[in-house]
């Protein structure tokens, strides 16, 4: 029955990964085709073509919006990580008055969905003047109370002996926390890297509603405007889209254990 | 964090309290009139109920599915590694790319879907073109985006599980099936439970992939609540109406938040 059941076993593996990838294979597919093959029948192209991709690069400034969703998500991502290791280790080992307060507080805000403060947060964006401009994209993300969480926890599960040791020796909070906590958390500052980037990278509201000049437009967004213009095109819509999916695929491969940790870290709490 | 955080929340509720003149140039204080125009806008209800369909539709596909990807590549094998990547795989897939996948894989005449279903001697579907399948269509694409999270979510859960237990019950007889409904499910349960409510909290928000899709329609089937508060405030020039649902909005997602929330403090301390 083991015998019998082992090559059973990957076959549902396999149908399920099929299953489960089989629209993006077929957006992949689609990115080959040429525009005379597009709706003829078939899966696969019978000849192979690189068309729609030029066509969609010359059309298109994709690697403008790509530059622009990576210094927005690389912004966002290295502003979290300072201010939550700052502010984690600060919640964890600075004893002040209020500071219990302060985390409860911390605590409090993970309850508060972004979706739901894009109205105002539109508003006061405008009057900073902030529209069409990274900073309106990376700013109001830096602050994020699940970083500050997650930090704070994990610099508090840390060894005290290590800080007295280091204080000892004649450490400062801001030398303790760059020389003991951060190098000790990587860690948990790599999970949240991971997490922050991937989120800033797939927003889709913020940067629709805060973006309007071309030039500014993240990727996301961008392809919804390549979708708009190519209304039968699909062949050069489907190749915009594999070119904007490629950098988080390559990241997701190359860091799959961060993102996944990342994951796993982040949802259990939310 | 007060700035961008707390501000826009507090403003939230003093926004919803406010109406714009015709030019939307001035403001002026009305109470609660735009909740009470909202209990009564049928367009509202239309929203809020198509909401919580998306929603009670997006929750047991995408937990099913990816409780069963999990099932398969919990435990090591020779090639787990290769398949847990497929498996999660949607993770690293943006909304934007993920609803453009499906734009064209359920295409009224390009797709896919119709060709297989037309080989396999069925009739096309107006997947995304007809009021009544658009919402539910556009619930199986949300749930397929999560598949990933979700499993990576279980899995983590179900290396939890002490292989001992399954060992013991071998001994005594049970088989697979036994084993997963008197083992795998009450242990995987308090994880489950919150998988179920972040996936309903992240489904009440879904905007992306609606938006790509089928903008809201046809006839306005897919119109969800967040959906109806873009509109409300982009198109319509209704900021404050909006933010009124907006706020509403909240109220539903801090009740089912902060259940989470309970429930992860619970998990902290006895954990």
């Amino acid at each position: 029955m083991a015998r019998l059941a082992r090559p059973l076993f990957y076959l549902g593996l396999a149908a399920y990964a099929f299953l489960l990838v089989l629209p993006l294979l077929n957006l992949f597919v689609a990115s080959f085709k040429s525009d005379g093959e597009l709706f003829a029948p078939g899966f696969w192209p019978a000849n192979p073509t690189l068309e729609p991709y030029r066509e969609a690069l010359q059309k298109y400034p994709l690697a403008r919006y790509l530059l622009n969703s990576l210094v927005v998500a690389l912004g966002t991502t290295l502003g979290v990580l300072l201010v939550s290791a700052t502010l984690g280790y600060a919640l964890a080992r600075i004893p002040f008055a209020g500071q219990s307060a302060l985390f409860g507080f911390v605590v409090a805000l993970l309850l508060i969905p972004g979706e739901v403060t894009f109205l105002p947060l539109y508003l006061l964006v405008q009057q900073l003047g902030w529209l069409n401009t990274y900073t309106a994209l990376i700013v109001p993300f830096i602050a994020s109370p699940l970083g500050i969480f997650l930090l704070r926890q994990f610099i508090k599960s840390l060894p005290q002996d290590l800080f007295d040791a280091a204080r000892i020796d004649g450490a400062g909070h801001l030398r303790m926390l760059w020389h003991v906590a951060l190098p000790l958390s990587a860690p948990a500052l790599g999970a949240l890297a991971a997490l922050t980037f991937l989120g800033s990278w797939n927003m889709y509201l913020w940067p629709l509603v805060t973006i309007n000049r071309s030039e500014m437009m993240t990727a996301q967004i961008a392809i919804a405007q390549v979708q708009n213009v190519e209304v039968t095109s699909w062949n050069v819509v489907a190749a915009a889209a594999v070119l904007v999916l490629l950098p988080t695929l390559i990241a997701f491969l190359l860091a799959q254990r961060l993102f996944i940790r990342g994951i796993a870290l982040g949802g259990l709490k939310g | 964090m007060l700035l961008f955080i707390v501000w826009p929340t507090l403003s939230a509720f003093w926004l919803s309290f406010h109406r714009e003149n015709l030019l939307g140039t001035s403001r002026e204080w009305v109470g609660l009139a735009n909740y009470a125009e909202m209990l009564k806008d049928p367009a509202f209800w239309r929203s809020v109920g198509a909401t919580f369909v998306f929603a009670a539709i997006v929750a047991p596909v995408q937990l099913v599915l990816g409780l069963v990807a999990a099932l398969m590549v919990a435990r090591p094998f020779p090639g787990v590694g290769f398949f847990r990547t497929l498996f999660f795989l949607t993770t690293a897939v943006p909304t934007a790319v993920a609803a453009v996948a499906w734009g064209w894989f359920l295409h009224p005449v390009g797709g896919t879907a119709n060709r297989w279903l037309e080989a396999l001697g069925l009739p096309r579907q107006p997947w995304l073109t007809s009021p009544e399948l658009a919402l539910p269509t556009l619930a199986v694409v949300t749930a397929w985006a999560g598949v990933g999270f979700t499993a990576i979510l279980l899995t983590a859960g179900l290396q939890q599980i002490p292989e001992e237990l399954y060992e013991a019950a071998r001994i005594d007889g049970a088989g697979p099936w036994t084993q997963f409904w008197r083992i795998t499910l009450p242990l995987l349960s308090p994880t489950l439970f919150l998988v179920a409510l972040l996936v309903l909290l992240s489904s009440l928000t879904a905007f992306g992939q609606i938006h790509l899709l089928t903008r809201g329609g046809p006839m306005e089937s897919t119109t969800v609540w967040i959906y109806r508060v873009y509109q409300d405030a982009f198109f319509n020039f209704r900021f404050y109406y909006a933010s009124a649902q907006a706020v509403a909005l909240f109220l539903v997602l801090l009740l089912l938040a902060a259940l989470q929330f309970r429930f992860f403090g619970r998990r902290v301390h006895y954990g």
